[in-house]
């Protein structure tokens, strides 16, 4: 497999939390920003866990609620002619301004519809932040992010491009809080990744992120990517976990030598969380797994970009949050419950998941 | 600014297939595509999942590498639909409404698995981002396939398309006895990009399909960083 390596320059991230570093502080003291909120907003339905920014509401506005926290966001971006020919943005999502087009069929005020396509709302981000025009939208449910790494590393690595934006946001709404209620996996129960135990169930979080790629240099390496759709189910993966394998199996090797710890999916459902730890286990027994979701929640599309800010956080500290929300007995005996000192480690494999036997994963690693 | 050290992508056509459903009634397309589909298939699978898995039929075998998909609004009948059932949602519209579903609708049903699936959605220069994206992946083949179904009452507030249409791609790293058409991206100064199709948005996505439909070679910009050269045998 041909890898395009790239420098991982500036990052940064918003999660319910704060930003990479508020998010990180309060994950080493195992705080849990999921919080027990009505599945419709104000129009009610069952309590389910989701970690909103502070004082955002899940029902949405016109203009959009998140906005002030994106500006906020991207003020940790360096400035660059973003959007221009040498400097392409990559923005992804699963949700773009759903919320807004739910609103719309809501209440009928039609200022919704300007940010109720992913093409109406990236334009909105666009203008709102700077933008020039060579913008591409990739939408692959919760590999996303992960998807707009891939392409921006390629852009980087053909020569076509100086620097990439990569620019994730998703943001909750009861268009998707009720799409996976009615899953019956996003339930009144708090969820805890790789805990066995009777019932699964996750919790979804608001999220952003940035990344800008740069060409190989001194600093935080994203070595290599994959991807793999295993095409069996649109919500569940082949009892064997193959798909797992053959994703991480490029990296495992890439990572050889290395001392490697794991970012791992972990949304907190059942059969995943067992497949997945239970591959890890087997691909990299002396890696520990941990998993984030159990406080910030699932932020969908952007879940590989928020917590690959997170992760370079643990990186650079020395000090890795451990799987918060969950308690023994986990899955697999690498499963790391407890925060975890980094300080041996010199790298991270992070993975995600998705709709249709998505998934995608990363290999991050000091030059 | 041209850049001084960038690879100009390209790559040959080995099967191209189209579908210009218009403004085709869902029931119409639904029975016009049936054959060959499972029951369960053909009825539970929404119009554009259709409309790609009818234009994906040839080339099915070569999607497992590399697949590029395009839609600037994806499943929208269903999307709609899906917020109609509020507040008892179900689960079968939501999960069917996630872009990027036709592909996976499609590739599911065969059990088909795929190692990069990179699905695209909308902007002003939809075609020109996907291009850029299939041209400069590694593998060989690559899929390249996209569409849009034409949307209920989305479409009337000018959310969804207004035509339903699909095409797929096989695209080859070398020129060989199946070689159709060779795609050509090239990058270009910014003021010539300004004024591809009359606007600075580029090449609009329907305007794409409608030169592989007519299979009508092309020489111009399709966004402000790219020339595309389409030239069919």
């Amino acid at each position: 497999m041909a890898f395009s390596p790239v420098q991982l320059g500036a990052h940064g991230c918003l999660t319910a939390l704060g930003d990479a570093a508020q998010t990180h502080a309060a994950l080493l003291r195992g705080e849990r920003a999921l919080a027990l909120v009505p599945v419709h907003g104000s129009a009610g339905g069952d309590p389910v866990p989701l970690a909103l920014l502070p004082g955002r509401s899940l029902d949405e506005t016109s203009p959009p609620s998140w906005l002030p926290g994106v500006k906020r966001l991207m003020r940790g971006c360096p400035e660059a002619p973003w959007g221009g020919a040498r400097h392409p943005v990559f923005v992804t999502s699963s949700n773009f301004g759903v919320g807004n087009l739910y609103e719309f069929r809501r209440t009928a005020l039609a200022s919704h519809l300007a940010y109720g396509t992913p093409e109406a709302c990236v334009a909105f981000v666009g203008r709102e932040l700077g933008w020039g025009a060579n913008v591409t939208i990739v939408s692959h449910a919760c590999v996303s992010a992960n998807v707009g790494l891939v392409l921006a590393a390629r852009q980087i690595a053909s020569g076509l491009a100086d620097e990439a934006l990569v620019f994730t946001f998703d943001f909750l709404s009861p268009f998707v809080a009720g799409g996976f209620h009615a899953l019956k996996i996003l339930n009144s129960e708090f969820p805890a990744p790789y805990q066995a135990r009777a019932t699964g169930s996750i919790g979804l979080g608001d999220g952003a992120a940035f990344a800008v790629l740069r060409r190989p240099g001194p600093g935080w390496i994203i070595a290599g990517q994959t991807l793999h759709n295993e095409m069996h189910h649109f919500t569940a993966f082949p009892p064997d976990g193959a798909g797992f394998m053959a994703c991480i199996e490029p990296l495992v090797r890439l990572a050889s030598g290395r001392r490697v710890w794991i970012k791992g999916h972990g949304t907190g459902t059942l059969e995943s969380g067992r497949l997945e730890a239970e591959a890890f286990a087997r691909a990299m027994p002396s890696s520990p797994l941990v998993g984030w979701k159990g406080s910030i929640g699932h932020t969908l599309g952007s879940n590989g970009l928020v917590e690959l800010a997170v992760a370079v956080e643990s990186l650079r500290s020395g000090r890795i949050p451990g799987t918060v929300g969950s308690a023994a007995p986990a899955f697999s005996g690498t499963v790391a419950l407890e925060p975890i000192a980094g300080g041996s480690f010199d790298g991270v494999l992070c993975a995600s998941n998705a709709f249709g036997g998505a998934h995608a994963a990363l290999l991050l690693c000091h030059a | 600014m041209r850049p001084s050290s960038s690879a100009m992508p390209e790559a040959y056509v080995s099967y191209a297939c189209t579908d210009d459903a218009g403004g085709e009634d869902p029931a119409a397309t639904r029975a016009r595509l049936r054959a060959g589909l499972s029951p369960g298939f053909s009825r539970r699978a929404t119009v554009l999942g259709l409309l790609i898995g009818g234009v994906l039929r040839g080339a099915m075998e070569q999607c497992g590498g590399t697949t590029v998909y395009a839609s600037a609004f994806g499943e929208t009948r269903t999307l709609a639909d899906f917020l109609d059932t509020f507040p008892h949602e179900s689960p079968t519209l939501f999960q069917t409404s996630v872009h990027p579903s036709a592909v996976q609708q499609v590739m599911i049903e065969r059990k088909l698995p795929i190692r990069e699936y990179v699905p695209l959605a909308g902007g002003p220069c939809l075609a020109a981002r996907a291009l850029a994206a299939a041209l400069l992946s590694p593998g060989d083949p690559v899929v390249f396939c996209g569409g849009e179904e034409r949307g209920s009452w989305m479409a009337d507030m000018g959310i969804a398309s207004d035509r339903s249409f699909a095409f797929a791609l096989v695209l080859r790293k070398d020129r060989d006895a199946s070689t159709l058409a060779r795609l050509r991206l090239e990058a270009l100064d910014r003021d010539e990009g300004a004024q591809a199709d009359g606007a600075p948005g580029g090449m609009a996505f329907p305007a794409w399909f409608d030169l592989l439909h007519a299979r009508r070679s092309y020489d111009g910009p399709v966004s402000a960083e790219w020339r595309l050269g389409l030239e069919w045998m």
